[in-house]
């Protein structure tokens, strides 16, 4: 039993999508570039050739933000999208019947269609891959070249997560829809 | 493990190459068919890691150059994911996104899987597949379609230099070596070197007597130019460097033409006219040397000719404003910098390796090293690292001597030729215009794509279909597999143990490539073809040399063939006699003891102390070694920082970095330079075929200016002919402010012809069609940023 969350050092990020491609290879996700459960925005840069914007650009690894209070969930008809014991927002594809309400909920854009089981797919914290082999990291923040994610328990005091959370500045993204999430932004 | 629908699709119409009087390729047993292989295949293209038992083989990544450690996870035979390895300090315990898709590389449906030899024409794609001697037996004796060694060998009476070959990085490259160049004895060789980094590792090391590590730890500001670490990865500086930019404790000025993602994590990005770094860096130390910023003490120590050059920069009058219209960079910039530079604790020019973009490249890195030098944070924490030397003994091979064998000629505009692996483009176009002193009848390649690496396509074709014989080692059939007459398929790096390697500078280490899985299909590990080869290759050869070497059948006339055989070293194979297994736990086990080889081969990685030193500091950090074990004076009172170089007055070569005009860039109107550059998702067009790379960068697209792509009436996606003075490749549009107007930019690595690679096949194009193929004059290196290009709508 944990409560589950993320934060990430999202300055560290150079778009490289590395967390992208150890994503896919870990959880099976189906190939073609429309089909991930995790990604980097990134942006142009303001300006025109050769006074551009250096502050304007920036690089945010994103994936789903497991809300306190997931819109996705709320609007699933069949109740497919559920909270795990760890309070990981997840699909149970024997129950889903891909009417998409959950991919127009989501504020993130974090659902995708996997076109195999012609059900919905998101990110899962690895639940079913590594952290049930015991393992305590997620593909994503193993393979990071610069280590912007940490993943832990936000309910316990002591795990890493808990201490950046104390000690660093950070935010939420679209916080003012009350999604409540548990991706944390270091600043 | 997941059945996935969309494989059908991907595989419809893969007829990779025509195959004929053997099996053909065919949509069933391109992949699935474990009859082909010995080794299991996986039936998904990616494979969701399950909860069951699994085993964890230490790796080492083969994507590109940077060997990082990882662990493959083996299930049930089948790789399901590479881990990054956290004993490994070069790599800090990280797989970067191409790491992460070597499973794709080793599972890739269109990879070599059988011998081949050509039966039609050179080029036609038809291939009859035999037995691995019968593809041995071809590269000695020919077919009815080629010649082969032997006979090349006999009609050229034995002169070894008639065989050219060439290499691709990696850490088998030096048992090709051995065997064709040290056993086989051709000086004839060709590789990387002189289309990549030359100039950089050579004006270092002849500067500052290395290429050296930097401790971005300690580091607080630095200049990096030209250089593009957040997507042209090198480990450990891209892990170290990013975790302190952003106004974190490395201030970083980015120097480049492009706004890359280097650029922005940069303080400040100046765009600099393209091959003109040398005039900043001389503006730069001229504000040094003027307001007397310099380390005296340091250089007065260290430096050799340093009053001399400290006149030649003054004299010259290389002033920030000399430098403003050169570089199209403000002089007021160019003071700021050089003081700020000189005013930080800790500040670093980044030596930043990568390919040769101008002539003046030589000079730029001897320009760059000095002036790093100047500031006195060199040798120490902080800066500059030259660290311990690699932890391994050099081997010891028994070279024969070939009487007749003449040697290379690849030297015509070149000051200082290097014997070893010469220049590419000299070599191959002085064949090509005959100015070779004696005819250059083969080419053996492994793991090399001239087609697409070296510039000037339409040159290395011409090249290579004047060859008698070429023999291509690979694990795809690439543009330059297309063009061989023998093809032999090799395992792929995660199913095959490597020769160990060490690392030196400050956290040494010692590292070893196990093989996660048996060789899929029948490839064979590039030692296992080295020892075939040269135990095929050795008998007939001696009898050619028997023949035509006279100083071979006197040794004969006194000891006898046996003797003369053993002790010349004619037995080609002899350095691989040994498994590979069983050499690498030879050399482990007497450097470190017995104990290490049982630590290395559980772990990936060795160092004296690991067990000690070794640990985890959090989730993600680890320390390699305590602070106070690194090393990072090394070189004290012995270094030299070598201002003025009179020797290489001889070639032709300023003593002393400095500028001349026809270096200054400029651009016909209507007309764009043509730069070229890396991702982190691509490794030149060794990953073209990678079907989860090519989700992340589906094609390369050209870069052109917004402003001037608008005023052309292109839109992004749109195609684009790009035309130089030697070829034109058609490209689909990406405008953007990231590239000045007068340029654009391409990636490198694209637009194979060769249909046998069914996802890289014509998609995007092939810089080395369009770019001229420019030498520098120091060693022969390609220039990379020498044409120019026409654009117009398709």
């Amino acid at each position: 039993m944990a409560r589950y969350g993320m934060a990430l050092d999202y300055k560290n990020c150079i778009n490289c999508k590395a967390c992208e491609v150890a994503c896919k290879e870990e959880n099976g996700v189906e190939l073609g570039a429309e089909k991930h459960r995790i990604w980097v925005g990134a942006n142009n840069p303001e300006g025109q050739w050769p006074l551009l914007d250096i502050a304007s650009v920036a690089f945010q690894p994103s994936q789903c933000q497991h809300c306190e209070d997931a819109p996705c969930q709320e609007v699933c008809p069949t109740n497919a999208t559920y909270y795990d014991e760890n309070h990981v927002v997840r699909v149970d594809s024997d129950k889903c019947i891909l009417c998409s309400y959950c991919m127009n909920a989501c504020p993130y854009d974090a659902r995708y269609v996997d076109d195999r089981t012609m059900t919905v797919d998101k990110c899962t914290f690895c639940s079913d891959t590594r952290l049930a082999r015991g393992e305590t990291t997620t593909a994503c923040q193993n393979t990071c070249p610069t280590k912007v994610r940490t993943f832990g328990d936000l309910d316990d005091p002591n795990s890493e997560i808990s201490e950046l959370l104390r000690t660093r500045d950070h935010f939420s993204l679209k916080a003012h829809l009350g999604t409540n999430p548990k991706l944390f932004y270091l600043t | 493990m997941q059945v996935e629908m969309s494989r059908r699709r991907f595989l419809q119409g893969g007829v990779a190459m025509s195959v004929v009087g053997g099996t053909t390729f065919s949509a069933t047993n391109l992949f699935a068919s474990h009859e082909e292989s010995h080794g299991s295949v996986p039936t998904t293209i990616t494979t969701k890691t399950s909860t069951g038992k699994a085993e964890e083989v230490p790796v080492l990544c083969g994507m590109c150059v940077n060997k990082c450690a990882a662990f493959a996870r083996v299930e049930e035979g089948v790789i399901t994911k590479l881990n990054p390895n956290p004993y490994f300090p070069k790599s800090r315990n990280m797989l970067c996104p191409r790491g992460n898709a070597g499973i794709q590389t080793t599972y890739d449906p269109d990879r070599l899987k059988y011998p081949m030899i050509r039966i039609g024409e050179r080029g036609d794609g038809k291939y009859k597949r035999v037995s691995w001697d019968e593809a041995y037996d071809a590269i000695v004796n020919g077919t009815d379609k080629f010649k082969g060694l032997k006979q090349i060998l006999d009609e050229e009476k034995d002169n070894r230099a008639t065989i050219g070959y060439a290499n691709g990085e990696g850490l088998s490259k030096e048992g090709f070596e051995v065997l064709i160049g040290q056993k086989m004895g051709t000086p004839n060789y060709v590789d990387e070197v002189s289309i990549c980094l030359e100039t950089a590792g050579g004006g270092f090391f002849s500067t500052i007597g290395t290429y050296p590590e930097i401790d971005f730890e300690h580091a607080d500001y630095q200049i990096i130019a030209g250089a593009n670490r957040a997507e042209a990865i090198i480990t450990p500086d891209t892990m170290d460097m990013f975790k302190y930019t952003k106004g974190r404790g490395l201030k970083t000025i980015c120097i480049d033409p492009r706004f890359t993602n280097t650029a922005a994590k940069s303080d400040k990005w100046l765009p600099i006219n393209p091959g003109t770094d040398l005039a900043f860096v001389l503006a730069l130390t001229w504000v040094v040397f003027k307001e007397n910023l310099q380390n005296e003490e340091f250089m007065k120590k260290h430096g050799v000719g340093y009053e001399e050059y400290k006149q030649h920069i003054l004299s010259h009058k290389y002033t920030p404003e000399w430098a403003e219209p050169i570089c199209g960079i403000k002089a007021k910039e160019i003071y700021t910098i050089a003081r700020e530079f000189m005013d930080a604790e800790s500040p670093i020019y980044y030596p930043g390796r990568r390919s040769v973009f101008s002539p003046n490249d030589y000079q730029l890195r001897r320009a760059m090293a000095i002036f790093q030098a100047l500031s006195g944070n060199m040798d120490k924490k902080g800066g500059y690292i030259f660290g311990n030397r690699g932890l391994l003994p050099a081997e010891y091979v028994k070279q024969p001597i070939y009487q007749n064998t003449k040697e290379r000629f690849d030297t015509e505009g070149i000051a200082f030729p290097t014997l070893k692996s010469g220049s590419w483009i000299v070599f191959r176009n002085m064949v090509l215009e005959g100015k070779n002193p004696y005819p250059v009848r083969a080419m053996l390649m492994r793991k090399h794509n001239p087609m697409m690496s070296v510039p000037n396509t339409t040159k290395t074709r011409a090249f290579l279909e004047k060859m008698d014989l070429n023999v291509v080692i690979d694990i795809l059939p690439t543009d330059t597999a297309m063009l061989a007459d023998v093809i032999l398929p090799e395992a792929s790096y995660l199913e095959r143990m490597s020769p160990v390697k060490s690392y030196g500078f400050l956290e040494p280490s010692v590292v070893m490539r196990q093989a996660a899985i048996e060789p899929l299909f029948e490839t064979r590990t590039p030692e296992v073809i080295f020892k075939e080869l040269g135990e095929k290759l050795s008998k007939p050869l001696f009898e050619v040399s028997k023949k035509h070497d006279v100083a071979l059948q006197e040794l004969i006339k006194e000891k006898g063939e046996k003797v003369a055989f053993e002790e010349g070293g004619y037995n080609l194979a002899e350095p691989f006699e040994k498994p590979i297994e069983e050499r690498n736990e030879e050399i482990i086990s007497e450097v470190f003891g017995e104990k290490a080889w049982e630590i290395i081969k559980e772990k990936g990685v060795y160092y004296p102390h690991m067990e000690e030193y070794h640990k985890q500091l959090s989730p993600n950090d680890f320390q390699y070694y305590p602070k106070n074990k690194r090393k990072y004076t090394s070189r004290g009172d012995s270094l030299k920082i070598v201002c003025k170089n009179d020797s290489l007055t001889s070639g032709g070569i300023d003593a002393m970095p400095t500028w001349d005009d026809a270096w200054k860039f400029s651009v016909p109107k209507g007309e764009f330079r043509l730069i070229t550059g890396r991702h982190a998702q691509f490794t030149q067009s060794g990953t073209q075929n990678n079907m989860m790379l090519r989700d992340l960068i589906p094609t390369n697209f050209v870069w052109i200016n917004q402003r001037e792509a608008d005023k052309m009436g292109i839109e992004f996606g749109e195609k684009v002919e790009i035309k130089s003075d030697i070829g034109a490749i058609v490209l689909k549009a990406y405008p953007t402010e990231k590239i000045a107007p007068n340029q654009i930019f391409l990636l490198h690595g694209f637009g194979s012809e060769s249909n046998g690679m069914e996802f890289a096949y014509g998609n995007g194009g092939n810089d080395a069609t369009i770019i001229k193929d420019d030498i520098e004059p120091m060693y022969g290196a390609a220039v990379m940023h020498s044409t120019n290009c026409k654009i117009r709508k398709v």
